[in-house]
């Protein structure tokens, strides 16, 4: 039974229960009422039974058409009627009994239509000894009026009942459902920001699960919410420095005067600080984007091929600080995922490296298979990462100490992010031949 | 007036440094808050630009450590946490100012100004001494009316002893008064000043204390 969306649940119910309640009763009154109406049968064409065959016995002769003014003795008597026959002539009847025999039927029971109109049940008898022949007739309205009596006696305390029933009903299910309105009072007055546990007072079994999972829910969103208050409030930090940056050079290229030198300096800085400050953008851009959709995709990309197209768009990158970019990728290597979100994850992880290891050093990209998984490999020869810089690495704007490149640590949250949406594993190390950093992701064996 | 400034981005430090020397400061920049603390104890600095997202030490705990010491350099808080909360926080804690990035570099000179002045006691901006004055934002100083020009670092001189008026400075004081790291500073260098700055003033308005230090005579008039 599909529950409307607007309907009361306890319209619904007391619905549901009135009406399964009166179709009970009525199935009960129906059985009731073919049981009754078999039994009266079988009880009257007994009796009917009996008087023909006391008339039988009674009637040894008799003139003919001798019409017996029968008196009568109880209210159902007019409804009684008899006729008998000696040799074929009516030698005795009832007052209300016509003159011709009241059924074609000479012995057994039979229902017909007599002269005045009405349905009677017959009952012939005849004794061949003598040439006499019975019947003794009854108005089934009688017997109808009889069971009708009986069904009105089920029918009309349930007139009265029923309404009396969906009040109780009605009161009975209002308790019930008393959690329930105190559940959405508590719900309803809350504050649009209110994202504490909703406690009740006595809370039924059947609504545990729901006030669990409600509160399980509040808890997840206030997470999400403080997750997203600081993130807002870490990216207005990171984004206040550049900028400050920016107009602080700016505005000593508007003071230097004479000094050409240091003119040219302070313009040189708020240009590298206006692309810092893209970078940044950028980066946030794409965290929130990836924080939005999760970007699941089955298709199957070759890493190898996606990795030598990055590495040919960071090359010049690499050269203008004379920075060696190589690329080990010999054979094709199939992974799943999205390949726009694989090339992020590719161009972040080449240009960290590039960009955190000094001029004239040397990056190392690699994509191979072991052991039935793909892994990509990024080594430098830059200065490397002690252990505790490793452990804070992925906190959100977390800078390594003493790096004259800006950044923001938003490049491997990206990663992370990235390498957690194909349930990769991504790990940092020492990096064993260049000496540098190096960072491994490894995608689960395909089966 | 030499500053200190702690602030650990390469670009924003680079332009602070710069942009506050036109404006006529000392200023030594470093780049962790360790190392800001350990400046700070030791270096006898006018005041102090602080970041707070500092590496090693955050800036809060450097204000700190520095006030748990009585050490009560003037401490401008320059920082991007610009919520209600951390400002109250940083003052609580003894900033003396506290200024969200970004920031015009002249407020910035204005504001540091106006924290080396209230730590000395003065009221207000320009600094005056007999009848001799000096207008710290403008640079300018005069002498019963008449301008009298002065190169940097007489100028700075002569802010330092004005601004302590009353109080007897060493020679050492001075010196790390008047210059920035990187200078090498000549033994006689303060003397060769003061020698200079008591010849476009008059004789009498700088005194020598023997042995100890110079110090400029409080003037009676209300500073």
């Amino acid at each position: 039974m599909k529950l409307e969306r607007s309907q009361s649940l306890q319209a619904h119910l007391l619905s549901l229960v009135l009406g399964l309640l009166t179709l009970v009763w009525l199935g009960a009154a129906l059985m009731t009422w073919s049981d009754t109406r078999h039994e009266v049968d079988e009880l009257l064409d007994g009796h009917l039974a009996q008087a023909a065959a006391l008339l039988l016995v009674q009637q040894t002769r008799a003139d003919a058409d001798d019409v017996v003014d029968a008196p009568s003795p109880h209210k159902y008597a007019p409804d009684v009627t008899f006729q008998v026959f000696h040799n074929g002539q009516l030698t005795t009847r009832s007052a209300n009994a016509q003159t011709s025999p009241l059924s074609s039927e000479r012995t057994g029971f039979a229902t017909v239509i007599l002269l005045d109109g009405g349905e009677w049940r017959v009952f012939g008898m005849r004794d061949d000894e003598n040439d006499v022949q019975v019947f003794v007739g009854e108005q089934t309205e009688s017997r109808d009026e009889i069971v009708w009596g009986v069904i009105r006696n089920i029918l009309v305390p349930l007139m009265f009942a029923l309404p009396l029933l969906a009040l109780l009903l009605w009161w009975a299910v209002r308790q019930g459902l008393a959690p329930l309105r105190q559940l959405s009072q508590v719900l309803g007055q809350r504050q649009a920001q209110a994202l504490e546990p909703v406690v009740l007072d006595k809370v039924p079994t059947e609504m545990q699960p729901l006030v669990e999972s409600l509160n399980a829910l509040f808890e997840r969103i206030a997470k999400m919410l403080a997750f997203e208050r600081r993130f807002t409030a870490d990216a207005a930090h990171e984004l206040r420095t550049p900028i400050a940056a920016i107009r602080a050079q700016a505005q000593v290229a508007l003071g230097a005067g004479t000094d050409a030198a240091q003119r040219e300096h302070a313009l040189q800085s708020t240009l590298i600080g206006c692309d810092r400050a893209t970078r940044l953008v950028l980066q946030l851009l794409t965290l929130a984007r990836l924080e939005e959709t999760p970007a699941i995709s089955s298709a199957s990309v070759d890493l190898s091929a996606l990795a030598q197209r990055v590495a040919a768009d960071l090359a010049p990158t690499a050269l203008a600080h004379q920075q060696s970019l190589e690329l080990e990728a010999t054979s094709p290597c199939a992974v799943t995922g999205d390949e726009l979100l694989l090339g992020v994850l590719l161009r972040n992880l080449i240009d960290n490296a590039l960009r955190y290891s000094p001029d004239g050093a040397r990056v190392c990209v690699c994509v191979a298979t072991e052991s039935g998984q793909a892994v990509l490999r990024v080594e430098d020869s830059g200065p490397g990462m002690t252990e505790q810089e490793m452990a804070h690495l992925g906190e959100r704007f977390y800078r390594v100490l003493g790096h004259t490149q800006p950044g923001s640590g938003l490049g491997w949250s990206i990663i992370k992010r990235i390498v957690d949406v194909f349930s990769a594993q991504v790990q940092v190390s020492r990096a064993p031949l260049l000496g540098g950093l190096a960072v491994t992701v490894r995608w689960p064996a395909t089966t | 007036m030499r500053i200190l400034l702690a602030e650990d981005d390469p670009m924003l430090g680079d332009g602070l440094r710069a942009g506050l020397r036109q404006l006529g400061f000392q200023v030594d920049w470093v780049r962790d808050g360790m190392a800001a603390e350990r400046e700070l104890l030791t270096g006898g600095y006018t005041a102090a630009v602080l970041d707070l997202g500092l590496p090693l030490k955050d800036g809060l705990h450097v204000l700190q450590a520095l006030r748990a010491r009585k050490n009560t350099t003037p401490v401008l808080v320059l920082t991007a946490r610009d919520a209600v909360p951390d400002r109250i926080r940083g003052l609580d804690m003894g900033a003396d100012d506290y200024v969200v990035k970004p920031v015009d570099l002249h407020e910035l000179g204005a504001r540091l100004r106006s924290l080396v002045r209230r730590s000395h006691g003065h009221v207000h901006d320009i600094l005056r001494c007999g009848s001799v004055l000096l207008d710290p934002s403008a640079r300018l100083v005069s002498m019963d009316g008449e301008p009298v020009l002065l190169s940097t670092r007489e100028f700075d001189l002569l802010h330092a002893l004005m601004l302590n008026a009353g109080r007897v400075l060493s020679r050492e004081q001075l010196e790390q008064q008047l210059y920035s790291w990187g200078y090498e500073v000549e033994s006689n260098a303060i003397e060769v000043h003061i020698h200079h700055l008591r010849r476009k003033l008059r004789a009498d308005v700088i005194q020598t204390v023997r042995g100890v230090g110079y110090t400029l005579l409080r003037s009676r008039e209300p500073a």
